[in-house]
């Protein structure tokens, strides 16, 4: 298990070697200049180069990569003029339209998109895994049919509707939360109440297309593995229903479960772009999108993909394992 | 097509105009102040809250936009001289600020001198010397740092320049060519009366001394490029916290005396400015005044405005006015593309403005037609001209036949031009940004210029780089859609810069045969002593340019304006197209 788990760590790492030096190459290629992008209105030639020496945006995208993989290691001094801004290891890049170093920049957007995600992946999947088997078990009945048109109604809503309508309709409407406190951070360790208030809405605006899609995925493994022969085997045995239930059916039907579980929650933890934006938490999404929509900032969008790829690879190796603890049938194979 | 939606980010990074009583006219019937006739209240919390994540710039070398240069100038950051902070034309007034006069101008107005007033303090407590206002103006020539101010200073101290056309001086960090700058900027012995030596004649740089950029820094606190995030403050706030995407908290500076200050009227306790708000959310706030002491900073959407402006509850809560800016649809007068005055008058009479017009928001809010390239904010520089959109033949919605006669000239007078604009196989290039609301317009010009005859082949560009690569552009299209803001109430931020030598002239005049004439007088203009001499100079330019149809069309734009209940004090205060922050309270 230790060479596997090595071995899985070694390809991440190329993998993400190979990821950011392919946006380094996207930005080099997309038709827009950054250094004239932010000049003044009275831009001559010359300010853009000097811009362009500051950015960075100089030099050949080989070697821009590779001072970017030097920073992340020894640190990194940004600018020139003699009164550049230094940045310690691992240095991510500098921002000059935020003025700060992007190790910072992420460290600070990060608490706010995994507390969003942590709190979505926990209600969507309490929500969603309850109400599949509830369906399931009740296949056909007033319950299996409330659980469908939840189904439809979330997998039916786009986030960016659901989050205004959320928002607007009920959030301000009802005075739940101050405007102003919209988008607020409180630790949850420090804050619980504070966090609880701001986050609530947005973790349940999330939470609700993909409960649905988990409902649904919940119902149809349930029903799929109660057919199956080692079930009837130990209905055979004279199990009760709940033991067959919880020992043998849910083992087995939220394996695929799991498995898309920790893919979504480490999708989501890049950023949710659309919640956070409507919310106005200071996620990793907003932060990314605002890099590549508007400001054209490589170091954060460097940072934000590598992250949101690493998450999703480390995520992905954490799938494996927990596959095969959570499934027999893989543990034997 | 929104031609203010793609010309944003330059509209942006221009900054606003001074305005007199023309403007306050020609926006008649549209609110422009609630009362403030009202006694001020001291103390409360104001709130402002915009869909921006944060402000463009807060270090007084960067910043550059009006309504940045007001709110900071009303609250952290004082400049020698100032706009009067008061309603209407007075507004557009200078007054000395941190100096003792408007600038003592000598030497044909090659050389200005100011004077600190004695007793301005920075926040913690060192007074404010004539080294910092020399520090300040130093910072501009660090290019390496700072690139998006304005460059006056590089362009008007009498600095030589080296041979790549750069400053010899390269500001205040490399320390390279320092000698030359000291002479070009000199302190009195008692540290309080600083001389700026110019190049040449400027007639109105102290109207540039109300930039933060000529404005003061002190050595010590500078911390080059994060000075950006916590820049010291000499006005009655200072920054308490910044926090991008957050909010920025301005709290009483215990060290501003009023008694050196002789306009500015602190009167809330606290200033937070909420970031990056939904913009559904912070329309919802408007429409019901849910936050009853905040100021929205941003426009409603468009969606929005009419139902706010409609309903009668909220007249005291919103204005409607002019903003600094011009849109202007410029033609590309080079060889091979708009090189043909009838052609180009064709285009012009062709055009459906009024629909454009309706797409975006309507004449009521989104802009009138304009006449000139030169707002009548400005005020003495504007005057109407004569043809265009005053000729007896314009029609707001396109008048194709009177269109079609003038094509029928061409024919004879350029040929080639007549070809290539009413070939079905060739067809005039527009350039547009590939938006819903281009795409909308492109339809609507394509479909008006055809009854005329005239062929138009819409090539859309990606929106997220369309401005960027307006240099590139201009070189292409036939058309190319922008739009500009005065620095100051003085066309020579206008002309020069769109029609003449200056940044961002689309028009590729410059081989023209009309051009060697114009320049000529551009230049005089710019050295011109007597004002009311020089605004005459400048009407008769704007004149020349439109009856070259160098603009096919100009649209002087507008904004609304919206608050809360509890804000009293709102003034739309016209040299920085915005709020007057000064004057703002909370009433309690």
């Amino acid at each position: 298990m230790l060479s596997y788990v090595s071995r899985r760590l070694l390809y991440t790492v190329i993998l993400l070697l190979i990821v950011s030096l392919t946006i380094f190459f996207i930005f080099d290629w997309i038709p827009v200049d950054p250094a004239r992008l932010i000049c003044t209105k009275q831009c001559s030639p010359a300010l853009v180069e000097a811009n362009r020496h500051r950015l960075g945006l100089d030099v050949s995208v080989l070697e821009q990569w590779w001072r970017f993989l030097v920073g992340l290691f020894q640190g990194r001094t940004f600018g020139g003029d003699g009164i550049g801004v230094t940045c310690a290891a691992p240095a991510l890049g500098y921002s000059f339209s935020r003025h700060e170093c992007v190790t910072t920049i992420v460290a600070q957007a990060f608490p706010i998109t995994f507390s969003l995600a942590l709190g979505a992946f926990i209600l969507w999947l309490s929500v969603g895994v309850s109400l599949g088997v509830l369906s399931a078990r009740k296949k056909g009945k007033f319950a299996d049919r409330a659980a469908s048109v939840f189904v439809l109604v979330g997998t039916s809503l786009p986030t960016f509707i659901s989050g205004i309508l959320v928002v607007l309709f009920i959030v301000l409407k009802f005075n739940l939360v101050n405007p102003l406190e919209l988008g607020d951070w409180h630790s949850p360790f420090v804050d619980p109440m504070g966090w609880l208030r701001t986050f609530f809405f947005p973790c349940a605006t999330l939470a609700l297309a993909y409960a649905a899609t988990y409902t649904r995925f919940t119902r149809s493994n349930v029903i799929e593995t109660s057919s199956e022969d080692f079930i009837r085997t130990a209905r055979a045995k004279g199990l009760s229903e709940k033991v067959i239930l919880r020992k043998h059916t849910l083992r087995a039907a939220l394996a695929p479960i799991v498995t898309i579980a920790g893919l979504d929650f480490a999708g989501l933890l890049g950023g949710a772009i659309i919640t956070e934006g409507i919310f106005g938490l200071n996620g990793l999404g907003k932060l990314s999108i605002k890099a590549v929509t508007q400001t054209y900032d490589l170091p954060i969008i460097v940072a934000t993909t590598l992250i949101a790829s690493a998450f999703v690879l480390i995520m992905n190796l954490i799938v494996d394992i927990a596959y095969a603890f959570i499934d027999p049938r893989v543990r034997t194979e | 097509m929104s031609v203010m939606k793609i010309t944003a980010r330059r509209l942006v990074a221009t900054t606003s105009v001074a305005a007199l009583a023309a403007s306050v006219l020609l926006v008649g019937g549209i609110n422009t102040a609630n009362a403030a006739t009202a006694k001020p209240v001291t103390g409360g919390t104001l709130y402002y809250y915009t869909h921006n994540e944060q402000f463009p710039n807060l270090d007084p070398t960067r910043i550059y936009t009006g309504r940045d240069i007001a709110f900071f100038g009303s609250y952290t950051t004082r400049t020698l001289v100032s706009y009067n902070p008061v309603a209407g034309p007075d507004g557009a007034s200078l007054i000395p600020d941190m100096a003792t006069n408007t600038g003592v101008p000598s030497n044909k107005a090659k050389t200005w001198t100011y004077t600190l007033r004695p007793g301005i303090s920075w926040e913690d407590g060192k007074p404010v010397t004539c080294a910092d206002v020399k520090y300040g103006w130093s910072r501009a020539f660090a290019t390496e740092v700072y690139v998006e101010g304005p460059t006056y200073a590089i362009a008007w101290l009498d600095i030589p320049k080296a041979s790549d056309g750069s400053s010899a001086y390269k500001g205040p960090y490399k320390k390279t060519g320092q000698a030359l700058f000291d002479k070009a900027v000199t302190c009195s012995k008692d540290n309080r009366t600083i001389t700026f030596n110019l190049a040449r004649t400027v007639p109105d740089f102290n109207y540039f001394m109300t930039y933060p950029a000529a404005g003061p820094v002190p050595q010590a606190k500078d911390t080059g490029d994060k000075y950006d995030l916590h820049p010291v403050s000499n006005g009655p706030y200072m920054i308490k916290k910044y926090a991008i995407n957050d909010e920025m908290v301005l709290v009483r500076n215990p060290n501003w005396k009023k008694s050196s200050d002789p306009f500015r009227t602190p009167y809330p306790d606290d200033i937070v400015v909420k970031f990056g708000m939904d913009e559904d959310v912070r329309d919802q706030i408007d429409m019901e005044d849910q936050i009853p002491n905040g100021i929205n900073m941003d426009n409603l959407q468009p969606a929005n405005v009419t139902a706010f402006f409609a309903d009668p509850k909220n007249k005291n809560r919103r204005m409607n006015n002019y903003d600094p800016y011009t849109s202007f649809l410029a033609a590309n007068n080079s060889a091979g593309h708009l090189d043909c005055l009838d052609v180009r008058k064709a285009v012009f009479f062709a055009y459906d403005n009024q629909s454009l017009i309706n797409l975006s928001g309507g004449l009521v809010y989104y802009g009138e037609m304009g006449d000139n390239p030169v707002k009548p904010v400005i005020g003495i520089d504007y005057a109407k001209t004569t043809g265009n959109i005053h000729d007896a033949n314009f029609k707001i919605d396109g008048n194709p036949d009177y269109a079609k006669t003038i094509l029928e000239k061409a024919k004879t007078s350029c040929p080639d031009a007549y070809d290539r604009a009413t070939n079905p196989d060739k067809g005039l290039v527009y350039y547009r940004a590939d938006t819903a609301t281009n795409k909308k317009a492109a339809v609507l010009v394509e479909s008006a210029l055809q009854k005329a005859g005239i062929v138009i082949k819409t090539v859309y560009k990606p929106a997220g780089t369309y401005n960027a690569n307006l240099e590139t552009y201009k070189n292409e299209t036939d058309f190319l859609s922008s739009g500009w803001g005065a620095d100051w109430a003085n066309a020579s931020t206008v002309i020069p810069e769109l029609w003449g030598e200056g940044c961002c002239n689309y028009t590729k005049n410059k081989k023209t045969p009309e051009y060697a004439g114009f320049i000529k007088k551009v230049n005089l203009a710019l050295v011109e002593l007597d004002r009311k001499k020089q605004a005459k100079m400048w009407q008769e330019l704007s004149q020349y340019g439109m009856d070259q149809y160098w603009y096919i069309r100009t649209v002087f734009g507008k904004s609304q304006q919206t608050w809360g209940s509890k804000i009293g004090g709102v003034y739309y205060w016209y040299p920085q197209g915005s709020f007057g922050f000064g004057q703002l309270y909370v009433k309690q």
